[in-house]
């Protein structure tokens, strides 16, 4: 049997969590249905959540697309067909060198990053498993079920080539009935260096 | 003086010196606009989508130059001598201003400009 004085501490540990946990409820759910938080697009994040966020969603995917192979990446016509799918789904988001995205992909929050520095950010298992399976509460959509597995890798191919092009060749490149001779060798070896990369 | 009037007046200092942290920084004297309608409206047009922006949450990003200090640079995209008016110019049209660089023309009407103008000199 415990002491009297025992009994007491237990007695105070356990009303103090009790009571908290009390406090905590009643307190989350007035701000919860007061609807106090601004949930507007127009209000930033606060700087700490949007970091933490960052470094959560960059675990979570290199965690999620460590085991997947990546094929060859860089025939000029995987590219092309890249900028075309490029063309109709993605720069409407995430613009391009020299080319904005529209109205709707500039006022999202969070705002979807540019891919110019996409290499710098991520590996091309990495950019492949993005744009397969999207990530929540961002507004990146899922792929899968609308783009076959060579058409999102041909997007990969095309992403991590993007830093070796100039505003130029990215115009060429996603214009209409562009043809293989408007991609250039070096655009060419950045996405097979890319798909290099990950093989190690 | 007693211990806990001293402890107050330093708590009350310390809380004066963070609000002032989060007031915006006054635009300096001859600038025109609206620095906060502009701090919100260069979200607007994801000016922080390649440029980091002081006071703007965001990634790390380094695809446009830093924005910080703009107020003492001597020139808008190593181009053009530094005036307001030349920053609302690049903003609307940077390619009239320093053609073929990688920023693209992103709508920006002209009172957008001019505040998004004020908020970045101001910083």
């Amino acid at each position: 049997m415990l002491s009297n004085r025992a009994r007491l501490i237990v007695k105070t540990i356990v009303s103090t969590v009790l009571g908290l946990g009390v406090i905590g409820v009643v307190g989350g759910l007035i701000v919860l249905r007061g609807g106090f938080y601004n949930i507007s697009a127009t209000e930033s994040h606060y700087p700490l959540i949007y970091t933490v966020f960052e470094e959560g969603l960059q675990y979570s995917i290199q965690n999620h697309a460590r085991d997947i192979q990546v094929p060859e990446l860089g025939a000029p016509e995987q590219l092309l067909r890249g900028a075309a799918i490029y063309a109709a789904n993605c720069v409407q988001c995430h613009g391009g060198p020299g080319t904005a995205p529209s109205r709707h992909g500039m006022s999202m929050q969070p705002v979807p990053g540019p891919l110019v520095d996409a290499d710098t950010n991520w590996r091309a298992r990495e950019l492949y498993w993005i744009t397969r399976h999207g990530i929540k509460m961002s507004g990146m959509p899922a792929w899968e079920y609308h783009l076959s597995d060579s058409d999102i890798w041909a997007t990969v191919a095309f992403v991590s080539a993007m830093p070796a092009m100039t505003v130029q060749d990215f115009k060429r490149m996603t214009a209409a009935g562009a043809d293989t001779t408007s991609v250039p060798k070096a655009v060419v070896e950045s996405a097979r260096a890319s798909a290099k990369e990950d093989e190690s | 003086m007693s211990r806990a009037t001293r402890r107050a007046q330093i708590a009350i200092v310390l809380a004066a010196s963070m609000l002032a942290g989060c007031a915006p920084n006054r635009p300096p004297p001859g600038v025109q606009g609206d620095p906060q309608r502009g701090k919100i409206a260069l979200t607007q047009y994801a000016c922080h989508s390649c440029h980091s922006v002081p006071g703007v949450a965001g990634s790390k990003v380094y695809v446009g130059r830093p924005l910080e200090g703009l107020d003492k640079r001597r020139y808008i995209a190593g181009k053009a001598p530094n005036s307001q008016a030349t920053l609302v110019r690049f903003i609307r049209d940077p390619q009239a201003i320093d053609p073929g660089n990688a920023m693209p023309t992103l709508g920006v009407s002209e009172r957008d400009a001019l505040d998004i103008s004020a908020y970045l000199l101001s910083q």
